[in-house]
């Protein structure tokens, strides 16, 4: 049943009808968002493989930040506004403060778009310290400012978003209960729904990662306009990576929460709040903030233990919530009167992608790996595992689940296998190339790469083929899948 | 006759010049680069290979500066004997923070050049007696053509002005650390930190020297300092780092109590 539910006591009908709208319209930002920043991809592989020897590389660098940043976003914002939906079944989150973020999220995209193809501002989306102030030339001092006050207003509006889903939490669940401390002291779950420990986390979560993200920006805006005042290069890389880290991690919960509460309704059967699954998330509450350290790990003015802190948390963020969901999701599956349905099969294919994804980010996160594979495609392949093959296929299926959901129409099946028999192939194709590439020590964030590393280029040649794949599969999807969502918002 | 008596003037004051640059100690020529107020710009000549100049300790025969520095590597520094000013106090400065960090003559050796033409040999063996420095192996007091100084200051940064009014040299203190032939670390000062000096000598172990100090800037915030003897000080952009998990955590309990109410 659509939701809201209206004269549930929580929600009238036009405040229902408006908030399945609202989130229609987060759902075609989000694809809008994902196709243009695909194609972003696809130009960046192109360009590592030779296909545009006139362009200037800086063309590459500029479409690297606005692709990784803009991905960030878009699956971010996503998720948050499928959080928020499922949510209305439980509480009241704020449509205006949704509809703020979302006017704040196309804004602030715009200016990013702005910044980065109008100014060519090129730092990569983590805009280490302090590169944007020094361009050689490249951007222009209003691409900068472009820039960073995208990052401002998306912060600001997304802030308040996470406090609000906070806020619709609270009014309806107590912090014990939300975080399922009552399953942990062996007392019943009293029908508070997996997907609201996931959530609850998330968002807690969300708020420092945001939190550090505003310092990081009050911080850079002080250096700019204090002459003769400079930053600490590494407190501002820390702070980058907590906010940056954070932001993409539970940007997959988010994912992974709404699974819990929609994958159930496919298999017939519950996902319950386990003490196994309160004890695993939990213990991603405690260590989320600080599993960022293991981005620093060639930074040598970092103190050696939090070297060390960085790896042993990493191991036991990734693992406990990550084999918890596996096997839930298996369990949940195995033997179940299944209905398999595009949407289900990609909560299920995004589950085990996550999984994958994880295993390489583990090995990564391993201090004595990381010192091959730091700053190699490996890197940008198992983060490419757990969002293309992982959350971006948890939303993808959510925006599915969401269409067929207010339409009502059938799905085909042939479309089905054939959207996710090309998402399969083009997606584990497209990573193999970054994995290869990676293992064969070839480096990162190079536009054209020189003859001595011809790999490179090898790997982006097989790498385009597959996305070519991938492209086919989203465009099918967009015609199954927005087609229902924009019948759906002008019913 | 008109033009004689300019001709026999200009005559007279070439050979006065003359005669006043031969009785002078040093002429304008023996100035190179250009004087700064900034030391040499280390990111400028890191990792740059120094020219293989023909050195004469004051004990030996002459030797390639490649030769000397394949059995250990090498400190650098110049001075001049006749200096009335930073020299001297340099080289104890440098030979304390030596003594203090140890490693001297079996880690790596101190080469003293004198950039002055004029200092001879035994200038420079008086010079490194004066210093209690003669005997010790770890240090090499030499002299080198004008034409290899020139190429080997060139290649480092360093510039020496000759002061008609103070009869002195104006010139930086520079060590150039100098592995495999080329420049891994370069710390100017006329006093030399045992800190800093052991920069230098851990480089030239090979092992890893994990910081630099940032210059003429103001930094707030510092996540880390670093101490002499390799401890590290907690500052105050640590404490800024736990503050975006301090800020959630409590906006969280917050948005809860706050609700309590409503949820009961």
């Amino acid at each position: 049943m659509p939701l809201p539910v209206a004269g549930d006591g929580l929600w009238q009908e036009g405040e229902a009808r408006a908030f399945r709208r609202l989130t229609l319209a987060w759902m075609g930002t989000m694809m809008f968002l994902f196709s243009t920043m695909l194609l972003l991809g696809y130009f960046m592989r192109l360009f590592q493989a030779n296909a545009f020897r006139t362009m200037r590389p800086e063309w590459f660098y500029a479409v690297l930040t606005l692709h990784g940043l803009g991905m960030v976003a878009t699956w971010f914002v996503g998720g948050m506004a499928a959080t928020g939906y499922l949510l209305t079944r439980y509480s009241r989150p704020s449509i205006w403060i949704s509809r703020l973020a979302l006017a704040g999220t196309l804004v602030g995209a715009g200016l990013l778009a702005a910044a980065t193809l109008f100014g060519l501002f090129g730092t990569g989306w983590y805009f280490l310290y302090p590169l944007p102030f020094y361009s050689s030339g490249v951007w222009p001092p209003w691409a900068t400012g472009c820039f960073f006050g995208a990052l401002a207003l998306l912060f600001s509006v997304w802030t308040i978003w996470v406090l609000d889903l906070l806020r619709a939490i609270a009014s309806r669940f107590p912090l014990r209960q939300a975080l399922g401390w009552h399953v942990l002291s062996g007392r019943p779950s009293l029908g508070v729904p997996s997907f609201v420990l996931v959530a609850t986390v998330s968002l807690i979560a969300g708020a420092a990662g945001l939190a550090a993200g505003m310092v990081l920006l009050g911080l850079w805006a002080v250096e700019w306009l204090r002459s003769g005042y400079s930053n600490d290069a590494l407190l501002m890389k820390n702070l980058t990576f907590f906010f940056g880290h954070i932001i993409t991690n539970i940007t997959m919960y988010l994912g992974v929460g709404v699974v819990y509460e929609l994958l159930p309704g496919y298999a017939g059967r519950p996902w319950k709040l386990s003490k196994a699954l309160a004890w695993a998330w939990n213990t991603v509450l405690l260590l989320v903030v600080l599993a960022y350290a293991h981005h620093l790990y060639m930074d040598f003015a970092q103190p050696r233990v939090l070297q060390d802190t960085g790896q042993i948390v990493s191991y036991f963020l990734s693992v406990p919530a990550a084999v918890v969901s596996i096997f839930g999701g298996l369990a949940l599956v195995y033997a179940a009167p299944m209905r398999w349905t595009l949407a289900s099969w990609l909560f299920f294919l995004g589950l085990m992608g996550w999984a994958i994804g994880g295993v390489g980010a583990v090995i990564d996160s391993t201090v004595a790996l990381n010192s091959r594979f730091h700053n190699t495609l490996w890197v940008p392949a198992h983060f490419h595992t757990y969002y293309l093959m992982g959350v971006v296929l948890m939303l993808l299926g959510f925006a599915h689940h969401l269409a067929v959901d207010l339409t009502g129409e059938p799905e085909r099946p042939a479309m089905r296998h054939a959207i996710l028999a090309l998402l399969a192939i083009g997606g584990y194709g497209f990573l193999l190339a970054f994995y290869w590439a990676g293992a064969h020590s070839v480096p990162r964030r190079f536009a054209a790469y020189p003859r001595e590393l011809s790999q490179g280029v090898a790997a982006a040649r097989v790498a385009v083929v597959f996305i070519a794949l991938i492209v086919i599969a989203v465009a099918l999807y967009l015609w199954e899948t927005a087609r229902r969502c924009w019948r759906a918002f002008s019913a | 006759m008109t033009t004689a008596r300019p001709m026999l003037g200009s005559v007279v004051a070439l050979a006065m010049a003359c005669l006043l640059a031969a009785a002078c100690p040093a002429s304008a020529q023996d100035s190179l680069g250009q004087p700064a107020n900034t030391p040499p710009d280390e990111t400028s000549f890191i990792f740059r290979r120094v020219p293989d100049i023909t050195i004469t300790p004051i004990e030996g025969s002459p030797v390639t500066l490649s030769a000397l520095g394949r059995s250990s590597p090498l400190v650098i520094t110049f001075i001049y004997t006749r200096c009335g000013g930073v020299c001297s106090p340099f080289l104890e400065s440098l030979a304390a923070a030596a003594r203090q960090t140890g490693g001297l003559g079996s880690a790596y050796r101190i080469l003293v050049l004198s950039f002055d033409s004029r200092d001879t040999l035994a200038d420079l063996r008086a010079a490194a007696r004066a210093h209690g420095l003669a005997a010790d192996q770890g240090w090499i007091f030499g002299a080198a053509s004008s034409p290899d100084i020139a190429r080997l200051a060139r290649a480092t940064g360093f510039w020496f002005a000759w002061h008609w009014s103070s009869g002195q040299y104006d010139h930086p203190s520079l060590l150039i650390a100098v592995d495999q032939g080329r420049i891994v670390r370069m710390l100017a000062g006329a006093t030399i930190p045992p800190s800093r000096f052991r920069e230098i000598t851990d480089e030239l172990r090979g092992k890893f020297v994990p910081s630099y100090p940032a210059q003429n800037r103001r930094v707030a915030f510092r996540c880390f300092r670093y101490t002499p003897g390799g401890g590290i000080q907690i500052g105050w952009g640590f404490l800024v780092l736990l503050a975006p998990g301090a800020l959630a955590i409590s906006s969280a309990l917050w948005i809860f109590a706050r609700s309590r109410g409503s949820a009961s």
